[in-house]
């Protein structure tokens, strides 16, 4: 049974933005809002590390827990989805996710408005739907993976990925400094 | 309909599996698992054992997969351009391309953004008493023609200086060095001059040829990886995917820099430097290797000449000498000598990486041959993991300077003597009936010389041409073209601003409006024409390894732009003399380039291109060879020199422990003294240039098509040197890299300051050059203005540099015209330490003013301890702002970028480099205070 998981080899991370970029291209993201970014710490000194960050989907999430109108939902295969038509933006499940990935857009265009998704929450959905709801879900291909520019972002079948993570890790990809 | 907005493309518009893709995903770090060789299972399977082309076939129809590569930098990223009911609605990867494996950074994964955006330039326009108005493209093409007619006969032809572009496909640099060359001039430059000039100069005078000497990819066999004066986590961020790779390997990673970047944040260690100090940094590393008899003895004697000269220059730069230039410390320096001489993964040679950091300085082709210079050392050029990387930027700036739309020289680096001229004559007279004599009475002459044969203004100082009437030339430039060029990236841009509203016309050509609409504060006399992107038209691109890719056309021209080679066309029509420039396709252009960029050697066929494109899955992204299929054996992107239609490319230049029909290639015996004669070149002071080659340990002279020795095979457009490369000979000959290069003006590097330093002391001992009075037509002040400037320090007492943002390119007109760039980067700034900042009160973010002599710029602080408390960082993307003043209401309504700031090449220094007039924009000095 597949197992979609993301997995980041933050040592390779070099804040590129491609994957924020490949994202918002690709689900139509609308400015000032973003489903996928990288986060950086220690900024200009050893130990500087970018970690990029959306959502996990978690195997035991806690926005599902916390969503009060069950709008959020995790499938057979992993993914979490959010189901907007019955979100009603109310934040818990930001508060609950220890990634910060919900997102409640504000301030957008006319059109978007119009669809009712002012503060309604989103976030990253495997790429299986954009921003704006579609009727039928798209296969799962995590564009942001598949653009990674060092590979640093594993994306896929944990199964897969994992043994991959973990040969990146062992070797040769903890800077020097952090020995120091 | 398919638009941009509506359609994301289909789940199954491109064939993959589930598990295949989550492999793809991997395939950096898959290496390991699979073993030595094979780079993942997806791409192995088809890499080992062709079944099939890998093609992009739609799963879905309607929907077309288009190959095509990245606009932005030069490591060449493969994309699919996704092109629905000819819309490109987004893009995908291109798993299969061995550069990047479908990974792509910011700039790359915007291309559809881009190639849409609303803001792009969508009519001819002209500016008229202060208001732009629409006009035809026949009217815009008339009145440009019959300016360029009038300024031709009233001021002559060098009167117009025409800027071109390295962002646009082989096909339309040659042509328009080619243009430039119809219009009698020699005024014809472009982006490599601000960017790697000092790179050519440097290379070529060491090696024999100016390029990259191994590849992207070749650096995972590299033992360590050392940065000086680059940062390819921002400029090259896919190059990053092979050198973690590298390091994954266990190579060793160094980064020098003056900034702690993202790179150094990478890096196994990070050493910081004094701007403008490089060569006395590489000096001491040679010191240690030299006195600890570290050095490759063998291959100094055997394939290099000038060492004595050269020891004796470097016996003066001891580790504590150094120590107190450049602020490294001793122990350090011995011990990077140390690493350089033993990379870690025994056996494996070390490679030193170079961008803007070395090339942007007075002493830039002194920076770049010290390094050249210090691999020659160890012999770690010519081997796998080993060379000399420069990274070059724009997509096509290879191409570009390979097709030499450059000021003193003819493609493929033909000079601009006659014999070079009547060599380009004969293939253009193949063409189109065309003479040397013809040609010859286009030019004027100028003081007893024939402009012909005498370089051209350069772009870092064309408007020196304009304001100086002492230009020598007949007449100041009264005309330019700005054509696929930013003028922000040009420095000195006060001097430059009054330039441009003194020409009589300017004509800007370009996708973008750009500044050449804007920057200008004049009523009229400007024309905007709007070009197409590379991704509405075909033709070949080539990175900084020399690979060669062919760009496929994505959609027809958006908006009403047409591209390049159209317009010059038409142009031409007008100027009477089309038929040179009327070809049926851009696949006849670059067959004529083969014919006649023997130099070079470029003889990548467009079928043979767009073969390799098909059969992409047979290369392997360990060494970009195709290991089956009908492309077994060739390199990806047959890198040149490619001698004939069965050459599989040189993806390693100078490596000679192969044969020339498998990749081999040695040193051209390109330097010859004044004693030399055909067999025997010699130096200026009686040695002999023949070197060690394969299976001739003797070394031979270059030769003509029938062996003999001689120069031929630059000129003999009908030889395939087939019987030639079947005796293991190279046929630019085998000879001996240089050491001393006796034609510069320092024969072995030494360190020169600044002209603005920060230790007058050190200006005393390591002074710059004396004043020279014709430096590609204008006058170049060194001594001068250093010494004038020796105590600058006292009222600007920190060091000023510039660089790259991941998020944006070059001049940035196209990338802060993109939504999702201009998200993560929105405002211009410049970096400060944090005792810098509290020391002014000034915090984060708080606008401050940055001040050199030339003027000042309003920016954002950006505090960050990235810099030191002597450095103050600039990235050089931004226009918009003039010295603090916004003048966005300059550009046509809607044409302007999304973010706009003030532009850091407005108070660069007024330095040139003393070769090639590269200007010196990272190393001056500054005052910061708040606003």
């Amino acid at each position: 049974m597949t197992t979609y998981k993301f997995l980041n080899v933050i040592e390779k991370c070099i804040d590129c933005g491609g994957c924020f970029a490949i994202c918002k291209d690709q689900n139509k993201v609308p400015e000032g809002t973003a489903r996928m970014r990288v986060v950086t710490i220690n900024e200009g000194k050893p130990g500087e590390k970018n970690i990029p960050i959306s959502c996990m989907h978690c195997t035991d999430p806690p926005c599902v827990a916390a969503c009060p109108t069950k709008a959020l939902s995790k499938r057979e295969d992993g993914i979490v989805m959010t189901d907007k038509s019955k979100c009603i933006g109310c934040g818990y499940c930001g508060w609950a996710c220890p990634f910060g990935a919900p997102q409640y857009p504000h301030d957008l265009p006319e059109n978007l408005k119009k669809l009712g998704l002012e503060g309604i929450m989103d976030k990253c959905t495997l790429c299986v739907q954009p921003f704006v709801p579609e009727e039928v879900d798209r296969e799962p291909k995590p564009r942001c993976a598949l653009f990674c520019a060092t590979k640093a972002r594993l994306g896929g079948d944990i199964a897969e990925i994992l043994p991959v993570y973990n040969e990146a890790k062992v070797r040769s990809t903890i800077s020097y400094q952090e020995h120091v | 309909m398919a638009t941009r907005a509506n359609s994301i493309g289909s789940c199954t518009d491109f064939r993959m599996s589930r598990r295949t893709f989550t492999k793809l995903t991997a395939l950096g770090t898959a290496a390991a698992l699979s073993g030595i060789g094979n780079v993942g299972a997806y791409p192995t399977k088809f890499v080992d054992n062709l079944i099939e082309p890998a093609s992009a076939a739609p799963a879905v129809p309607g929907i077309d997969l288009v190959k095509s590569n990245c606009s932005h930098c030069a490591l060449g990223c493969g994309f699919l351009g996704r092109v629905e009911d000819g819309v490109c609605t987004g893009i995908e990867p291109w798993v299969e391309n061995p550069i990047n494996r479908g990974a792509m950074c910011s700039k790359g994964t915007s291309i559809a953004e881009m190639l849409n955006s609303e803001t792009r330039l969508k009519e001819p326009m002209k500016k008229v008493g202060g208001k732009w108005v629409k006009i035809s493209w026949n009217e815009a093409l008339d009145e440009i023609a019959n300016k360029m007619k009038e300024i031709k006969t009233t001021y002559g032809p060098d009167s117009i200086m025409y800027i071109g572009s390295a962002k646009v496909t082989n096909e339309e640099c040659y042509l328009f060095r080619k243009f430039a060359a119809f219009n009698g001039t020699n005024n014809v430059d472009h982006q490599a001059r601000i960017c790697h000039s000092t790179t050519v100069a440097g290379m070529a005078n060491t090696w024999s040829y100016g390029a990259m000497t191994n590849s992207w990819n070749d650096m995972r066999n590299s033992g360590l990886i050392f940065f000086c004066g680059e940062n390819a986590a921002e400029s090259h961020p896919v190059s990053m995917q092979h050198i973690l790779e590298a390091k994954r390997r266990g190579a060793k990673f160094i980064v020098a820099d003056p900034r702690f970047t993202k790179s150094a944040a990478l890096a196994d260690q990070y050493v910081q430097f004094r701007p403008g100090t490089d060569i006395p940094l590489i000096l001491g590393i040679c010191h240690e290797i030299i006195k600890n008899d570290w050095h490759n003895k063998d291959f100094i004697e055997k394939r290099t000449y000038g060492f004595e000269q050269f020891k004796e220059v470097v016996d003066k730069y001891p580790p504590e000498v150094v120590e107190d230039i450049t602020w490294v410390p001793a122990d350090t320096i011995r011990q990077l000598a140390y690493d350089w001489a033993h990379p870690p993964r025994e056996g494996r040679p070390a490679c030193i990486c170079w961008a803007m950091g070395a090339t942007q300085h007075t002493v830039g082709t002194n920076n770049i041959r010290v390094f050249a210079c210090l691999s020659a050392l160890m012999g770690y050029v010519g081997r796998p993991g080993g060379g000399c990387n420069a990274f070059r930027g724009h997509d096509n700036v290879q191409g570009a300077t390979d097709m030499c739309v450059l000021s003193h020289w003819l493609p493929s680096y033909y000079g601009l003597d006659e014999g070079s001229w009547k060599h380009w004559i004969g293939v253009w007279n193949e063409h189109a009936p065309i003479t040397f004599e013809e040609m010859k009475a286009k030019f004027a002459e100028y003081n007893g010389k024939l402009l012909m044969h005498v370089n051209g203004l350069t772009v870092s100082r064309w408007y020196e041409g304009v304001l100086d009437p002492s230009v020598k030339q007949p007449n100041p430039v009264k005309m330019v073209f700005v054509w696929g060029h930013s003028l922000n990236s040009i420095s000195e841009m006060k001097k430059m601003k009054t330039a441009l509203e003194e020409v009589e016309l300017l004509v800007g050509v370009d996708p973008h409006a750009t500044i050449a609409s804007s920057l200008a504060d004049r009523p009229d006399g400007i024309i905007i024409l709007p070009a197409s992107t590379v991704f509405e038209k075909a033709g070949s691109v080539s990175n900084s390894a020399r690979q060669v890719q062919w760009r496929n056309k994505l959609v027809e021209p958006l908006f009403d732009s047409k591209p390049d080679m159209e317009i010059m066309k038409e142009l031409a029509d007008r100027l009477g003399f089309g038929a040179h420039f009327t070809y049926d396709s851009p696949e006849d252009v670059l067959r004529e380039i083969n014919r006649g960029a023997c130099v070079i050697m470029m003889r990548e066929s467009p079928e043979r291109l767009k073969r390799q494109q098909e059969y992409c899955c047979a290369f392997s992204c360990e060494d970009c060879q195709a290991k089956s299929g009908p492309v077994k054996g060739e390199y990806w992107g047959l890198p040149w020199p490619c001698w004939n239609d069965e050459h599989p490319g040189t993806p390693l230049l100078y490596r000679n422990d192969i044969p020339v029909s498998e990749g081999g290639n040695e040193f051209r015996t390109r330097f010859r003294g004044a004693d030399s004669t055909p067999g025997n070149p010699v130096s200026d002071d009686g040695v002999s240039m023949l070197g060690a080659a394969y299976g001739y340990p003797e070394g031979y002279d270059e030769m003509n098509c029938d062996g003999t020795p001689g120069s031929g095979w630059k000129f003999e457009l009908d030889c395939d040197w087939k019987d030639v490369i079947a005796q293991n000979k190279c046929p630019s000959g085998a000879g001996k890299a240089r050491f001393r290069a006796w034609n510069l003006p320092d024969p072995v590097p030494v360190h020169r300051e600044p002209i603005e330093s920060p230790r007058p002391d050190l200006v005393d001992k390591y002074p710059t050059y004396d004043d020279v009075e014709d430096h590609y037509r204008v006058k170049c002040l060194y001594k001068t203005i250093q010494q004038e400037r020796k105590n600058l320090v006292n009222d600007y007492p920190l060091i000023l540099t510039t660089g790259r943002q991941v998020e944006h390119m070059g001049g940035g007109a196209e990338t802060r015209s993109c939504h999702y760039l201009v998200e993560l980067q929105p405002e211009m700034y410049a970096e400060i330490n944090p005792e810098t900042a509290m020391g002014l009160g000034v915090k984060h973010w708080d606008y401050i003013w940055v001040e050199t002599l030339r003027g000042r710029c309003k920016v954002r602080a950006y505090v960050t301890e990235r810099v030191n408390d002597k450095t103050v960082f600039m990235p050089y993307h931004w226009a918009g702002w003039f010295e603090g003043v916004s003048y966005e209401n300059r550009w046509p309504s809607g044409t302007g970028e999304l973010a706009l700031g003030d532009s850091c090449n407005i108070i660069t220094v007024d330095g040139y480099d003393r070769s090639t007039n590269m200007q010196e924009t990272k190393a001056c000095l500054c005052k910061v205070y708040p606003v």
